[in-house]
């Protein structure tokens, strides 16, 4: 019993990390006033796989841990396409996947936005022309942004959210 | 001497067998197809696994098909390879002899249209319903272009899963889209209450053409489509690429580049374990616990990015050596950063495996029992947690690793907890072995021009964060005329089909997350 109390009354320690990184921050700022005005403070993510080396996964994902934590910003990555505002979309579009693909975002309420994420996602990279993919993301839904990299670096992925949100 | 070993082996198999010693290592015996079946079921009692089952285009006679069975036994340096030059369009099936090859048969008669009319199990694999019958695509006489896929898909020409029946028995479908920022594939669980009976995984929907699209490339053009392997695993997949290279060139890479390349190798398995570890945590809800690994890990991302200029060190690994030479700058700041990684890593541990509801979770849950490791071809951290002593760096060193002492870590009880601990074990182990490469490292320069690469065929196999991948390299008038490879999840996902047998449908993520399973390094 004793141990439960003075847990409970004990003052909670947290871990300082060096974690201060301006420029992502000034990013995240922008973004959170962006989200305020324009998705009245809540912008839900779907992310999509269409055939990814995954590292642009790991990149989405890491925007979650404490060095990034976008919930700050307003951010939250959904379960279901039913929920999200947005579809993040990460490599060229596979021919295996490419009604999975089409079934994810005809499951998404409209308004609906799509941001294809990396080189392979934007135009179907190395992949371009060759038999197992249909191209890019465009090849198969309507993209409203493009943000290029190999993979694209967190804060590059933050950006072009900001720049889809103020334009 | 120990070539020896093999020669006699495989002169108990069949005494009239002609070897080649093509290099070092490597040791091809030629053999009809009628004999295939026979030799391959006396190399399985004698202790063989099937490595790698692949298929080349023209490797011995023009416009025909030759399939390449990669063997090992344990224990042996030497690699043994049987070719076997098809007459016609198909080959007897040794799926009842070694399990593993039935999705390299069923991969090979999508990619290639060779048939193996007695396999138990003829459904497509790579090539989902949408591609034509008759379209096979790493046939030479196939271009490499988009081309008229199926719109209306026949019902019995539908992927049909094994049915499994009975009272109470209720199927849960899951994905190929998954809830949460994962690869695609499909789960097919056949459940009584929450306890799991059965299950399928459907896979290849990130199917990419990798091995096609690496034909008719320049050699120093396919690191980069090596590296799109799987994202997490490029610095081992470029590695085993120029690996196979330089075998086929006879370029003698430079020490000091060797050593540059095991760091990066050893950077890349502790992020992916880290990783691991952080998931792991997640899918049993103790994130705090989690929290400390994804720090550890980001910072080692920034650290890559440092070194190498890429947080996933792409472009790190070149044929002959590495992209660039590091400077007393950054060897300085690397070596500052790892006594205190250490440090933390291990305090984050003590407090993660204090947790009784960690341990709880954990504990005998998706056991992966020893009896699969050989049929299957199981490696990496996933065979090391269930009892088998196996490591390409110790078994077959490549590079640096010839040069140092590796711990050998190996648990028995296969389950979450086990390939937990283990991979824990390897990230303290890999810390060290960073560190003793910075203290040893030579100088000299980083990388070895090569004057073109000849004709000729060659494999480089690496011990990924994930176990083996092989790489097969065929080179032809300066160009790749084939590339195949077998990653070690290609492997491996075939495994967890057996560990959640008996466990609950709430307990899959995080037996999944033990296992670490690349979705793009399987479908390719």
């Amino acid at each position: 019993m004793l141990p439960v109390f003075k847990n409970i009354i004990s003052r909670k320690t947290t871990e300082d990390i060096s974690l201060h990184d301006p420029e992502f921050e000034a990013v995240g700022g922008d973004l959170k006033a962006a989200i305020d005005a324009r998705m009245r403070r809540s912008l839900a993510i779907r992310e999509l796989d269409s055939g990814s080396d995954n590292a642009t996964e790991i990149e989405i994902n890491l925007l979650s841990s404490p060095h990034y934590d976008v919930e700050r910003f307003g951010i939250s990555f959904v379960a279901s396409p039913r929920h999200a505002d947005l579809l993040l979309v990460t490599g060229a579009v596979t021919r295996n996947m490419e009604v999975a693909v089409k079934k994810t975002y005809e499951a998404m309420p409209a308004p609906k936005y799509v941001i294809a994420v990396g080189d392979d996602a934007c135009d179907g990279g190395i992949y371009r022309g060759t038999y197992a993919v249909l191209g890019g993301v465009d090849a198969v839904l309507p993209v409203d942004l493009k943000i290029p990299g190999n993979p694209p670096e967190p804060i590059d992925i933050l950006r072009g959210i900001l720049a889809l949100m103020t334009r | 001497m120990m070539e020896g070993e093999m020669f006699a082996e495989i002169g108990a198999l069949k005494s009239d067998a002609t070897l080649e010693l093509v290099r070092p290592g490597e040791i091809y015996v030629r053999i009809a197809p009628d004999e295939i079946v026979p030799f391959c079921r006396s190399a399985a009692e004698r202790g063989f696994e099937l490595v790698d089952l692949t298929c080349v285009e023209g490797f011995d006679r023009e416009g025909r098909a030759s399939l390449l069975y990669c063997m090992e036994k344990w224990g042996i340096r030497e690699t043994l390879t049987l070719v076997c030059t098809l007459d016609g369009g198909s080959a007897p099936s040794v799926d009842c002899i070694f399990s593993s090859a039935s999705w390299y048969e069923r991969k090979i008669r999508d990619l290639f249209g060779v048939d193996f009319p007695d396999a138990f199990d003829k459904r497509r694999l790579v090539l989902h319903e949408c591609y034509p019958e008759g379209f096979h695509p790493l046939k030479k006489s196939v271009p490499n272009q988009p081309f008229s896929p199926r719109t209306a898909i026949p019902p019995e020409d539908e992927y049909q899963f094994m049915p499994v029946e009975g009272e109470g028995v209720y199927q849960v479908p899951v994905g190929p889209v998954h809830a949460g920022i994962i690869e695609p594939g499909h789960f097919r669980f056949s459940v009584i209450g929450e306890t799991i009976v059965n299950l399928e995984v459907r896979m290849f929907y990130k199917h990419r053409g990798i091995e096609k699209l690496a034909e008719g490339k320049k050699p120093e053009e396919c690191v980069a489509v090596a590296e799109a392997i799987s994202g997490d695993e490029s610095v081992a997949n470029a590695l085993g690429f120029s690996l196979a290279i330089e075998k086929i060139a006879g370029i003698t890479v430079p020490d000091r580049a060797e050593y540059l390349r095991m760091i990066y190798a050893e950077l890349e398995r502790i992020h992916s374990h880290l990783g691991d570890m952080a998931g792991m945590l997640v899918d049993v809800a103790y994130p705090v616990g989690a929290t400390r690994f994804t720090v550890l890990r980001e910072e080692i991302f920034r650290l890559n990015r440092d070194l190498t200029g890429s947080r996933f060190m792409r472009g790190a690994v070149r044929i002959g050596g590495v992209g660039s030479d590091l400077s007393h700058d950054q060897i300085r700041s690397l070596s500052c950063f790892l006594p205190d990684a250490q440090e933390r890593f291990r305090d984050s541990l003590k407090v993660v495996l204090a947790s009784p509801t960690v341990i709880d979770r954990f504990a005998t849950t998706g056991v992966i029992e020893p009896r699969f490791i050989r049929p299957l071809h199981l490696t990496g951290p996933t065979a090391r947690a269930s009892g088998a002593s196996r490591d390409v760096r110790r078994d077959h060193p490549y590079g640096a690793y010839a040069d140092v002492s590796l711990p050998m870590r190996m648990l028995t009880s296969g389950d979450v907890l086990a390939r937990f601990s283990l991979k824990a074990s390897e990230v303290m182990d890999s810390l060290l072995m960073i560190r003793a490469c910075i203290e040893n490292l030579p100088d000299g320069p980083v990388i070895t021009k090569d004057s073109g690469v000849p004709d000729g065929y060659a494999r480089g196999i690496v011990e990924s964060a994930r176990g083996q991948n092989v790489h097969h390299v065929r080179v032809r008038d300066g160009r790749i005329d084939r590339y195949s490879v077998r990653t070690a999840s290609f492997c491996n996902w075939q495994a967890i089909q057996h560990a959640v047998m008996g466990n609950i449908v709430a307990d899959f993520p995080v037996i999944n997350k033990s296992l670490n399973l690349s979705y793009a390094g399987t479908d390719l």
